[in-house]
């Protein structure tokens, strides 16, 4: 036990010497803010299930399955994100990390190894699970007026559901990474892991989930309760964690008990079928995973590699820092295959606009359309700066160590970060159009929206990408062994935020103008003189906002990098 | 041909270099030793336009590396010493890249590119990925890009790092062969034989200083040592010296 311990200790000492480093201020600052927003997030996630669950509750009959179902649905979710994420943590940890060459050349048994790993590997793929699961759990037990009994089962039940999880994960990871070697497995995993979010994601919104608080859109009653009542397997953990914490809120101890011990027997028994499993297999697969990738890309001969020989025009070396920045990305399978996750999220959120149920609601339809996609305009806004977020803030610090190619070369750094700033703005413009066309047809707006729409999103899209670059540049880390995490670093957070109040401060800019225009070409009036003043004045401001947000960024990201 | 005046670097409170004067000549090939934490590497970042000085300036060919930049690093070849490069190009395409970047005419380009991959052995690796090379490779082929254009000054910083005893004796040809035609190399290396068999004159860097400075024999005597190899003398002026 203590050789385990001793094997994570180094975990818990670069946790404790954080204070230590030299950017802790940074760390203090990032540590305040995730805080703030994290609770925010609780308290919002609390808030929406308490006010669910108490419209459940008041519907008579069916307001207990309602929520029974509700719940299935949370912990069946749950169960599938602790599993994909315990696949790809635990992939990492056994057999990809940096410093397994070192741990590996301890004089530990292997198997004690194994059980660090995955120890580590737990914590890491469960702790934001189980902190989100909490304000769902609490608010049922406020709702059903549960005693401690049900918050004690409700806290025990988490342990064993993620230790369930995470050997269930990484009793997968044991078997196929001693047929495939580790690093082709991450992308295999990471590929048919988006696939299925994607699915998970597209079936969900699909099945419209809305109508199971609308009792008449259903053809009979008898097909809705025949929906509601299909219960689980009782051969399934998210079963036994479903039924433990029902029976706790009836008051059934005993059996909320047997569902809890039942939990825990699968776990153990779980844990010691997957140390058995590793004393063979772990060793095998991990000198599997240190095998040369050879061969991953023979290409057949090819002396003057260009695949941008149309673009001559474009100086030389900016076409081949474009080209190297589109190869390494397109290159690294674990980097566009989120593209799909992308992808399944506009579909949604087109399919949102597709549904809206116009007609039933009480205000005119001009009125309701004209404002969904004024606010459309914030929404792909932020689906931009989600995007950015992912792909173009990282994108200095994906340089990595290789960063010192760039340095030594005749090249201005200036002109390194706006190459960077266009391989992503064109795509993620036509991204960002389509987005807001799209969605705007879906609405029936005015063609004034729509022309406002799209320039507003023409203007701000620069803006956003330029954050992220400049951002990204000032606030790089070239050490990471995944530099697409950069963005929950200091810089990261200080980008999102600034990105949202520079939405913010558009939107805001443009409402008041927007409203006057719209009302007044509702009533067949134009707009009067002050109102006139002030609209030019409104969008003279979005225009310099919206040209600021590229030049300071970009300048202070070069100033940084340059330091 | 490189000119070090009055260079300092210091890393908050820390001097990483201190004052440090030198001048090369062209043709020379300069070997820069010096106990680990010494300065070394820095003072080799700074000559590469990678880093900046906190005081003092480097001039390579007459330019100042600190006010023109661009200028002084296209006279410039820098090899790390440790292999980072873009892992998800090709060998053949990391060439281009470099040759790009630096200005190599692109109708001699391609024939250079392939004539130093055959030269560095790596021309049945140009398209492969990177990542599947050795660290040796990565070396080798880092050492290759450095002199796709020719360059006036090559900057080298533990140059025989991972490479194996024939990728050595290569690398040890090919710098003689530069330095005979007239090019410059200020080399870093912890390797005293190296640096004894290879190096014009050789400077002694200790707690950011320049202690010592001249050929092995230069060294010796200011080592007050009557004979001895350089390791002997390294060890006495560093004060390492337990015997």
């Amino acid at each position: 036990m203590n050789e385990i311990l001793s094997l994570i200790s180094p975990r818990w000492f670069s946790f404790k010497n954080g204070g230590m480093a030299q950017n802790a201020g940074n760390r203090r600052i990032r540590f305040f803010l995730f805080a703030v927003i994290g609770a925010a997030f609780w308290l919002g996630a609390f808030f929406i299930f308490y006010r669910v669950l108490t419209y459940f509750r008041g519907v008579e009959e069916f307001g207990d399955i309602l929520s029974r179902k509700l719940l299935s649905m949370v912990i069946m979710t749950f169960f599938s994100l602790l599993v994909f994420s315990g696949i790809i943590t635990s992939l990492s940890k056994l057999y990809l990390s940096r410093d397994l060459i070192l741990i590996h050349s301890l004089p530990v048994e292997r198997f004690r190894i194994f059980i660090a790993r995955w120890i580590e590997s737990t914590i890491d793929s469960s702790w934001m699970a189980v902190l989100f699961s909490i304000p769902v759990f609490l608010s049922y037990g406020v709702v059903y007026q549960a005693g401690p009994f049900y918050y004690g089962i409700a806290g025990m039940t988490l342990i064993p559901f993620c230790l369930i999880s995470s050997l269930l994960s990484v009793l997968l990871v044991l078997i196929v990474a001693a047929v495939l070697p580790a690093g082709r497995i991450r992308t295999l995993f990471v590929f048919m892991g988006l696939v299925f979010v994607v699915a998970l994601i597209l079936a969900f919104r699909l099945m419209r989930p809305e109508r199971l608080v609308n009792p008449e859109s259903f053809a009979s009653l008898v097909l809705y309760l025949q929906e509601m009542e299909i219960s689980g397997s009782p051969f399934l953990p998210t079963t036994w964690a479903f039924d433990g914490l029902f029976h706790a809120l009836a008051n059934q101890h005993a059996a909320a008990l047997f569902d809890l011990v039942l939990s825990l027997s699968a776990a153990a028994a779980l844990f010691y079928i997957a140390v058995w499993i590793a004393g063979s297999l772990y060793f095998k697969g991990y000198t599997k995973a240190q095998t040369s990738a050879e061969k991953l890309l023979v290409r057949k001969k090819a002396p003057r590699p260009h695949c941008v020989r149309p673009l001559t025009i474009i100086p030389r070396t900016t076409r081949t820092l474009a080209a190297k920045e589109v190869r390494t990305l397109l290159r690294d399978q674990t980097q566009w295959t989120q593209l799909f996750l992308i992808a399944a999220l506009i579909v949604v959120y087109l399919y949102n606009f597709s549904v809206l149920p116009m007609e039933q609601a009480k205000i005119r339809p001009i009125y309701l359309q004209n404002l969904f996609s004024f606010l459309n305009m914030g929404l792909a806004a932020f689906v931009l700066v989600a995007v950015v977020a992912r792909f173009v803030y990282p994108a200095v610090s994906c340089e990595g160590d290789a960063f010192w190619i760039i340095r030594a070369a005749p090249l201005e750094l200036r002109m390194f970060l706006w190459v960077k700033f266009f391989v992503y703005y064109l795509p993620l413009l036509v991204l960002a159009e389509v987005l807001i066309v799209s969605s705007n047809i879906l609405l029936q707006v005015t063609p004034f929206m729509m022309v406002l729409s799209i320039a507003t999103i023409f203007l701000t899209t620069p803006g956003i990408v330029a954050l992220g670059i400049g951002f990204g540049a000032a606030y790089p880390d070239f050490h990471s062994e995944n530099p697409s995490q950069s963005v929950t670093s200091f810089g990261g957070l200080l980008f999102m935020l600034l990105a949202a109040g520079f939405i913010l401060l558009v939107i805001v800019l443009e409402a008041g103008p927007v409203y006057q225009f719209f009302i007044a070409d509702i009533h067949g009036r134009t707009l009067s003189a002050p109102q006139m003043v002030r609209l030019i004045i409104s969008f003279g401001l979005v225009l310099v906002a919206c040209i600021l947000s590229v030049v300071l960024p970009m300048r202070f990201g070069q100033r940084r990098l340059s330091e | 041909m490189i000119e070090i005046k009055n260079l300092t670097k210091k890393y908050g409170k820390k001097l990483a270099v201190d004052h440090l004067n030198l001048s090369i000549a062209k043709g020379e090939l300069f070997g820069f030793i010096g106990p680990n934490g010494a300065g070394k590497t820095t003072t080799l970042h700074i000559m590469a336009g990678i880093l900046g000085a906190t005081e003092g300036s480097a001039t390579i060919g007459g330019i100042d590396v600190a006010e023109e930049p661009k200028r002084a690093k296209k006279l410039i070849g820098f090899i790390p010493d440790r292999p980072f490069v873009y892992e998800k190009l090709t060998g053949s395409e990391f060439m281009h890249f470099i040759g790009d970047l630096y200005g190599v005419p692109e109708a001699t380009l391609p024939a250079k590119a392939e004539d130093l991959l055959m030269r560095f052995s790596l021309y049945d690796w140009a398209n492969h990925l990177i990542e599947s090379y050795s660290h040796g490779m990565k070396q080798r082929l880092i050492i290759a890009s450095a002199l796709l254009h020719d360059p006036e000054v090559l900057i080298v910083d533990e140059p025989m790092v991972g490479l194996d005893p024939a990728g050595i004796r290569m690398v040890k040809t090919i710098f003689r062969k530069l330095t005979d035609n007239g090019k410059t190399i200020f080399m870093s290396t912890h390797s005293l034989e190296i640096a004894e068999e290879l190096c014009d004159r050789i400077g002694i860097i200790h707690n950011g200083r320049l202690i010592a400075l001249g050929t092995t024999g230069d060294l010796r005597t200011t080592a007050r040592l009557k004979e001895g190899d350089l390791e002997e003398a390294f060890l006495r002026l560093t004060g390492k010296d337990d015997s």
